[in-house]
């Protein structure tokens, strides 16, 4: 390996490891090179994030070899990962908010003498480091004063401080808006020509060929390839992701529209949501695009009930409805699949069956008493007709991965009726087969005459499922597009407030 | 690193998580059991077993109430209080009042309730966190009880009220039949009933339940009510065998419910561990007491057995449920 000395900071190669009953990561090969973006690629459970836990120090590897800079390593614990000039960036940010944005940097490490923390230098040195890399930011602000794009940038500098010739970031767009991403990709270009090299996770392929130099590509813990990004179709790509290929992104819907279901006019908080008025017919999936922030899920936490409204009115099929509790909502037959299906959607410690009855409980009881057995069946039914990849109703939910967690979300509100389903970034972190299968639920719901909202923050998503989008911008609607004149372009214009040309 | 011993300790590992799964920590109950039938030839005697079924009742009674309130993701500390609190006060409309004895117990449970749905309130509506709030309670309640008191007992309760803390049913305690009835219909309503579901899912995730449109704040006064309800009849029963209301009495009451619930690992969202639990922890101060251990070491030792048991209970899950 001596050879590739000048080339390669980090060669990994017949990399294994195993746990009770799975084989996570088989004979996987890595090489990275100095100063490159080198995306890393695949389906959840494809084994990224068992391969970064390995090169961070929080799994250690069963077999196989790693080289940094020609030297083989062993990479124990996470401090000497540290140690080694390795360093990452999870998707849940680190920080402690009470603490400046130096102390943030340098914790653990502050420049003392004599024990006593050196304050001034303390904030010298995080200030030039925020100017080597470009950032614009006060150094002794509280980090929890900070937006989340601005605090990952405070995990990136403390990152780099550190020295580090190789930086993992884990999904690190996956919170940030299109203008917070674009400056992170600034900060990534100043990192490569300082000779770090970034390895980098995203579920979002159009940001591969944005900004990463090199992929390469695991499915199912094995190794599949690397590839110049500048020679690899998108087709390829998912060709090699999903092992086949992918002959049609978005399937073809055939559902007819009917009546007006949900109408909305002059919804307001007082706050983000500002004069909202659409309507949604029956069989009709309208999709709401915009940036992050602009007030979307809002409007859509006002529809469903969860918050209160200061004003504006929501009739379904009609008639109007109050809408003060979540329960109203329900009542109203509104299902709401929420952004954070962790958070907000599931109960993960408990088994798929009670997530699926949870809402409509009430359909499973008999004289007060559940009825187990009825539990069983319907929470089969589901598992069946949704294709939710679970070895039993009775598996705790925390198990499945991200798509079939979805699913268990979804059945959820189709259990419980709802004639109104409201999916909020449905296929957030959620690779590309089940993302499909979303999709085709989407139309099926659709076709079974329901109407939809599907808040996307992906253009092509929303242009794909949508029979009409919706453009929002700083909590009020910017604009409606058909689906004949949909366009990247003119949906931008009216999200982030361009002149129509 | 011979081969063959790491297959050996592989199936033997696996036997132990068999019946681990099957068992949970019943298995404790029962290696305890047997370990101290072998260890003292006193403890298989029917009334040295009879007596641990009686020392447990007043905390596993206690205990059931905690159990709703932990799973609901919360904690009430002011349960001894308010069970002392119930028993004299049962104590005084019988004595003092020269009220029926079965409606002094019906208004002492039910005003158990009512202070316990109120405990809920603060918690819920005032937005107080219930360490603090049942905190603050346990030492108003045990106020309350001394001024009521004047903090002497009171004594010659008739035998009709005593035989609810000391009498019989052949050779069965009635007590630990009032025992099997609260926690069997505690355990049904958890596992069989919409609320017993509400309970699961407030305490996994707030945030989810009230979006799957389930109230919150009414799920959590409904488990402060219970415990409230709960702490009211261990203190009855406290009360009973005691044929007094002893105004110092039961001060432990809460931690040792709590300590009940953990050691029998509630968070598995069952009812019946807490019993284990319980059971347990009558066990070892029953086999301690055979073994006549100082009452001193005693504390320290179950001390250390309430920590151990909930440490071993975290890494037993940490490493079973340790998928990818």
């Amino acid at each position: 390996m001596q050879e590739n000395y000048d080339e390669n900071v980090l060669v990994l190669k017949g990399v294994c490891k195993e746990f009770p009953g799975v084989k996570a990561l088989a004979d996987v090969d890595l090489t990275i090179r100095r100063g490159e973006v080198h995306a890393l690629v695949g389906e959840n459970g494809a084994g990224k994030s068992t391969l970064m836990k390995i090169l961070s120090g929080a799994y250690k590897k069963d077999g196989g070899t790693i080289l940094f800079n020609g030297r083989e390593v062993e990479i124990g614990t996470p401090k000497a990962a540290e140690k080694i000039g390795i360093s990452i960036i999870h998707q849940e940010l680190n920080l402690m908010g009470s603490l400046t944005v130096a102390e943030n940097i340098f914790l653990g490490r502050q420049p003392r003498s004599r024990g006593i923390v050196q304050w001034k230098k303390m904030f010298d040195d995080a200030q030039a480091l925020f100017q080597r890399l470009g950032i614009d930011e006060d150094v002794r602000r509280p980090v929890c004063e900070l937006s989340i794009a601005r605090q990952q940038m405070v995990e990136i500098a403390k990152a780099v401080s550190v020295d580090a010739k190789v930086v993992i970031m884990d999904e690190p767009t996956s919170s940030l808006t299109s203008r917070e991403t674009e400056i992170l990709f600034s900060i990534i270009g100043t990192l490569k020509e300082q000779g770090v090299a970034v390895i980098f996770i995203t579920h979002r392929l159009e940001e591969i060929f944005r900004v990463a130099d090199r992929l390469t590509v695991l499915r199912d813990g094995c190794y599949i390839g690397t590839r110049e990004v500048k020679e690899t179709t998108k087709d390829e790509l998912i060709a090699m992701m999903i092992g086949r290929e992918l002959t049609q992104q978005f399937p073809a819907r055939n559902a007819e529209i009917g009546e007006v279901c949900l109408k909305v006019e002059h919804l307001s908080d007082g706050r983000r949501v500002r004069d909202v008025s659409f309507e949604v017919r029956h069989g009709e999936v309208v999709g709401f695009a915009g940036l992050v922030g602009s007030g979307r899920t809002e409007t859509m936490r006002l529809i469903f009930g969860a918050d209160k409204r200061r004003s504006g009115r929501i009739l379904i099929n009609g008639r109007e409805a109050a809408m003060a509790t979540t329960r109203d909502g329900i009542r109203s037959r509104i299902g709401f699949v929420t952004e954070d299906r962790k958070g907000e959607g599931l109960l993960l410690s408990l088994p798929v069956r009670f997530n699926i009855t949870l809402v409509a409980i009430r359909k499973i009881q008999r004289m007060r008493m559940l009825n187990m057995k009825k539990e069983q069946q319907v929470s089969e039914d589901y598992v069946k007709s949704l294709h939710i990849a679970t070895p039993s109703i009775n598996q705790r939910v925390v198990y499945l991965s991200g798509g079939n967690q979805q699913k268990v979300v979804v059945a959820k509100w189709l259990f419980s009726d709802s004639e109104i389903v409201i999916l909020d970034e449905p296929t957030r972190g959620i690779d590309v087969g089940a993302k499909r299968e979303i999709y085709e639920i989407i139309n099926r719901l659709a076709s079974e005459g329901k109407a939809v909202i599907v808040v996307s923050s992906e253009m092509e998503e929303v242009m794909g499922i949508s029979d009409r989008i919706i453009v929002m911008r700083e909590g009020e609607v910017a604009g409606t597009v058909e689906r004949k004149d949909f366009s990247q372009q003119r949906i931008t214009e009216y999200a982030v407030g361009g002149t129509a040309s | 690193m011979s081969g063959g011993a790491q297959k050996r300790n592989l199936t033997a590992g696996k036997m132990v998580s068999y019946a681990w799964n099957k068992l949970g920590v019943w298995l404790v109950f029962i290696i305890l059991f047997i370990l101290l039938a072998f260890a003292n030839e006193k403890f298989l005697l029917p009334a040295n077993l009879i007596n641990v079924v009686r020392q447990i009742c007043v905390n596993a009674v206690v205990a059931l109430g905690a159990t709703y309130v932990v799973l609901c993701g919360e904690i009430d500390l002011s349960q001894s209080s308010l069970a002392v609190l119930a028993g004299c006060g049962c104590a005084m409309l019988i004595m003092r009042a020269g009220m029926n004895i079965y409606l002094a117990m019906v208004i002492s449970l039910a005003a158990g309730t009512v202070v316990g749905a109120l405990m809920g309130l603060i918690v819920t509506k005032l937005r107080v966190q219930s360490f603090i709030a049942t905190l603050g309670m346990q030492y108003a309640l045990a106020g309350v009880v001394l001024l009521l008191t004047n903090s002497q007992p009171i004594t010659g309760l008739p035998d009709s009220f005593a035989v609810f803390g000391r009498g019989y049913v052949g050779p069965i305690p009635v007590p630990s039949i009032i025992l099997v009835i609260v926690f069997l219909i505690g355990a049904f309503v958890l596992k069989y009933t919409a609320f017993g579901r509400n309970v699961l899912a407030v305490g996994e995730n707030p945030t989810a339940a009230n979006l799957s449109g389930i109230s919150v704040h009414r799920t959590k006064i409904a488990v402060f009510a219970i415990a409230g309800l709960m702490s009211a009849m261990g203190g009855l029963l406290l009360t009973a065998r005691l044929s007094s209301g002893q105004p110092s009495s039961g001060s432990d009451l809460s931690l040792q419910a709590l300590a009940a619930v953990f050691v029998g690992g509630a968070s598995k969202g069952s009812v019946m561990n807490t019993l284990a639990g319980a059971l347990i922890m009558g066990l070892i101060n029953n086999g301690l007491n055979l073994m006549e251990v100082n009452a001193y070491w005693q504390k320290v030792a179950l001390g250390f057995i309430i920590v151990g048991a909930v440490a071993l209970d975290m890494f037993r899950s940490s490493h079973s449920g340790s998928k990818q």
